[in-house]
């Protein structure tokens, strides 16, 4: 699966950790898997909010907790990272965004931007290995969408996925047509397909056709006939 | 950026209107003339606190006083006098004399000496030739050529007072004739090589040099139909306590005047004593007796403001065209709107109506030095009717707000009540009933014991919440509170992600959410009210837990439509107890949830509806308008929570 996006053409990532140490470790696991790729490092959320306007990255990578300068005397704590994700949410909709963090719950209150974003956008447990984190980060650039299930409650669609989802498999029309009928972009119906696939937690898995499997647990949830 | 600047237009197109009323009222006031006399008043005022000038050492006064008049034992002072006075003056070679006392008929002894002295070139001497009130002129010497008379008629404004000097005019007889000032400047300059000759802007404007004498119109500055025959221009007064060089009668007759005062110098011999009555009121200058200047004065400025606006670019006083004076009197109109606009807090208001009226004051006072005459008083009296109007809007919807506070508290007071009433208190009636009549078993005392103790868990949560309310957060359950001042959507979220993991009978069927949270931005929402929408989303999805039964799918739509903010919670269980309220007119006891939400809808000016969703449930929805006229609406107390 990794191997998909790995080494195209000349990637920009973002990387912002205010632990020297742990942003060095993601750094070298990210090199290592994308050699080409361009990787910038911040410590704090205005040199974040100012890399990302210059650079224009392909993908950032951030950990919720962060000082806001570097000269911050209260350290890094997670509402400066919330309200630099907040933002980038809202200036960059088509930025892929990988959070790193172990307070997930912390985001819920994001949902809604997070449901509105066009880009991947993933969640990285930090207590899982980098393995996990470098999966993330490839789904993150395919423009997948994965939240963690204490984000949802139970099952949440917007009814625009809804609505996707029944044309699709109940009159097996096709994403072109589909954005005919809804009058929106092909775009917007692939995005709509993503973030369904979240909120019914289907995720790419070798050898599957994730198309099918969100329809299967669809039936399974009797959201379509 | 463009939805900003529309949100902004929609904001000041509702809440503006007030005072740009005002603002009209104001234009057209002042058009009709209403508020000439204070414009009148404070140009003047303004001309009276400016910084002294210099002595004006062209021109020496030489005013006849009491004690010369004693001196003399004869009124009016004799030819012969008057011819000798003349006389002692030549002898020091001034530039001109200018001799503004009337002498139509001879005063003997001495008459013919006085012609002879008169006939002297440099002598300018007076006429009267405006009719007085019984339609009566005073004629100039008759021995004199025409070149050497110049009139004294002061124009007068409505109120009295003298603000401009006439510098030439037709006479009765068709006759155009000049005044005492002009002969006199134009002599004077002409000695120096600066000739008169017509405006450049103004071909009827007269200019000596490069300076133009700008003509006094009927509209000019705060004027309004002004009288503005003849050649008439604004005086601009010489400021200070001593203007001019003033010496007696008696001084030049002892020759105890500076010859240097006199050489080459403008003389003007006038009456200085109270028993004649050649005193005009004005306003302008700093005097021992306030407001009276004698006439001999008035033409010293006169002419020195010529001299000097000529010689030494002392500048004249100027009006901008009048549809600028407009602009500006709308301008700072917009301004104290905008003060109401921009700085909420009352106290900031005033605090900002106190700087811009200075700034005003002070940008008026600082053109006048200039010689711009710009309108000090519609600016300012718009300005502050904007601002302290809107000062005084806002104390009152203080008050509302107040009110509408204690009246909510007033009701979570009853609604304890009640719940303590209803709940804990029978309850504890009936296990006393059973402890009386019977021996009731363990399990029965233990099962009474615990809802018991549900009962009263239920009431001290419900109060607690309402005890949190002083503050920014918001209580969602024991352990979540909500920042308010985060974006609507993300507290509605919250609130909404909360609740339906509450451990409620009728969320354990649901199947499946279809929650929308759309941007929705109401800058202008109080704390208060962005807690009374948490708490209306809080209640409308418990109840969906509480009271739909067999709910399979919930829907959750907040998001702004048409100017329009909504929160709308759709269920399919069937509602038993709301239903029932719906259909059933009889059940009027309205829950406590249903009254906060009426309240609330009122306080936004919206509207809350419960009504039956087709096939099953409930759709309970909160509908505002997003922008509502904020500014001094008194209309109802409605909006006045809404700053």
């Amino acid at each position: 699966m990794i191997k998909q996006t790995a080494g195209q053409t000349t990637q920009k990532f973002l990387v912002i950790d205010d632990h020297e140490l742990v942003l060095n470790a993601t750094v070298n696991a990210l090199q290592q898997t994308y050699p080409a790729a361009e990787i910038s490092t911040a410590q704090n959320a205005y040199d974040a909010g100012q890399l990302v306007a210059m650079l224009h990255p392909d993908l950032v990578l951030m950990d919720l907790s962060m000082p806001k300068t570097a000269v911050d005397l209260e350290g890094g704590r997670p509402e400066v990272g919330i309200q630099l994700l907040r933002s980038l949410l809202e200036s960059y909709p088509t930025l892929n965004i990988v959070v790193q963090s172990a307070y997930a719950k912390a985001l819920v209150r994001l949902k809604p931007m997070i449901n509105a974003h066009e880009a991947g956008f993933t969640i990285a447990d930090k207590s899982l290995p980098l393995k996990d984190m470098l999966t993330k980060v490839d789904w993150a650039l395919q423009g997948l969408v994965c939240t963690p299930r204490e984000m949802r409650t139970g099952l949440e669609l917007k009814p625009e996925w809804l609505e996707v989802l029944k044309l699709a498999c109940e009159q097996g029309l096709q994403d072109k047509a589909i954005a005919e009928k809804m009058n929106v972009s092909e775009r917007t119906v692939r995005h709509y397909w993503t973030q369904v696939q979240d909120a019914l937690g289907v995720y790419p898995e070798t050898g599957k056709n994730i198309r099918i499997q969100t329809e299967k647990r669809a039936r399974e949830e009797g959201l379509i006939d | 950026m463009r939805k900003t600047l529309r949100q902004e237009w929609n904001v000041w197109r509702v809440g503006a209107l007030p005072g740009l009323a005002i603002i009209a009222l104001i234009t057209v006031g002042r058009l009709a003339g209403t508020l000439q006399y204070l414009e009148l008043i404070a140009f003047d005022y303004m001309l009276r606190f400016r910084p002294a000038e210099p002595t004006d050492e062209r021109i020496l006064i030489v005013g006849i006083n009491e004690a010369d008049i004693r001196q003399a034992q004869t009124y009016p002072i004799t030819d012969a006098q008057l011819a000798a006075l003349i006389r002692q003056v030549q002898q020091y070679q001034p530039a001109a004399i200018g001799l503004d006392i009337f002498r139509d008929l001879p005063v003997e002894p001495g008459h013919a000496e006085f012609v002879q002295v008169l006939r002297s070139s440099n002598l300018i001497a007076i006429e009267k030739v405006l009719p007085d009130t019984s339609g009566l002129t005073i004629n100039p010497p008759a021995y004199l050529p025409a070149e050497q008379i110049g009139f004294v008629d002061t124009v007068l404004d409505f109120d009295g007072y003298v603000r401009r000097n006439l510098l030439g005019t037709p006479n009765l007889q068709g006759e155009y004739q000049f005044s005492l000032t002009f002969r006199l400047a134009e002599k004077y300059l002409s000695q120096r090589g600066i000739p008169l000759s017509n405006g450049k802007r103004d071909p009827r404007a007269m200019r000596f040099g490069e300076i133009e004498l700008t003509r006094f119109t009927a509209n000019t500055g705060g004027y309004v139909g002004a009288d503005a025959n003849g050649n008439q221009v604004l005086i601009n007064f010489r400021s200070g306590y001593q203007p001019f060089r003033t010496v007696s009668m008696a001084q030049i007759l002892a020759g105890t005047v500076d010859a240097s005062w006199i050489r080459d110098r403008v003389v003007l011999i006038g009456v200085m004593s109270l028993s004649e009555k050649d005193i005009v009121n004005s306003r302008a200058l700093i005097g021992r007796n306030p407001n009276l200047v004698h006439g001999v004065e008035i033409q010293a400025h006169a002419l020195s403001q010529i001299l000097s606006g000529v010689l030494d670019g002392r500048p004249l006083l100027q009006v901008w065209p009048e549809g600028w004076e407009y602009a500006w009197i709308v301008l700072w109109g917009i301004l104290g709107i905008s003060l109401g606009r921009w700085l909420r807090a009352p106290f900031l208001i005033l605090l900002g109506l106190g700087v811009t009226g200075v700034v005003l004051i002070g940008l008026c006072y600082g053109l006048l030095l200039l010689g711009w005459w710009v309108p000090v008083a519609p600016a300012l009296l718009v300005l502050l009717a904007n601002g302290a109007g809107l000062t005084a809007a806002l104390f009152y919807r203080h008050e509302q707000n107040l009110k509408a506070r204690i009246q909510e508290r007033q009701l979570v007071i009853d609604q304890t009540f009640t719940a303590i009433h209803n709940g804990p208190l029978q309850t504890l009636a009936i296990l006393l009933r059973t402890v009386q009549d019977q021996e009731p078993s363990q399990q029965f005392l233990y099962g009474e014991l615990q809802k018991l103790n549900q009962e009263l868990r239920t009431v001290c949560e419900s109060v607690q919440q309402e005890a949190f309310s002083q503050e920014n957060r918001f209580r969602i359950s024991q352990e979540t509170t909500l920042d308010l001042d985060s974006p609507l959507r993300e507290i509605l979220y919250a609130v909404y992600s909360d609740t339906v993991r509450r451990d409620l009978p009728n969320f354990k069927t649901l199947r499946l959410k279809l929650p929308t949270f759309d941007q929705m931005d109401d800058p202008y929402l109080t704390i208060d009210q962005k807690k009374g929408l948490c708490r209306f989303l809080q209640e409308a999805l418990c109840n969906v837990g509480k009271h739909a039964q067999g709910v399979t799918r919930l829907e959750v739509i907040c998001k702004q439509e048409n100017g329009k903010n909504m929160i709308r919670v759709i269920d399919n269980g069937t509602a038993i107890d709301s239903t029932s309220i719906l259909e059933n007119p009889a059940l009027t006891a309205r829950g406590r949830g249903t009254e906060q939400a009426e309240s609330l809808a009122r306080q936004l000016g919206g509207r809350f509806q419960r009504r039956s969703n087709s096939p099953h449930g409930v759709i309970c929805e909160l509908i505002w308008p997003v922008v509502k006229p904020r500014f001094w609406r008194f209309r109802s107390s409605e909006s006045a929570n809404r700053i």
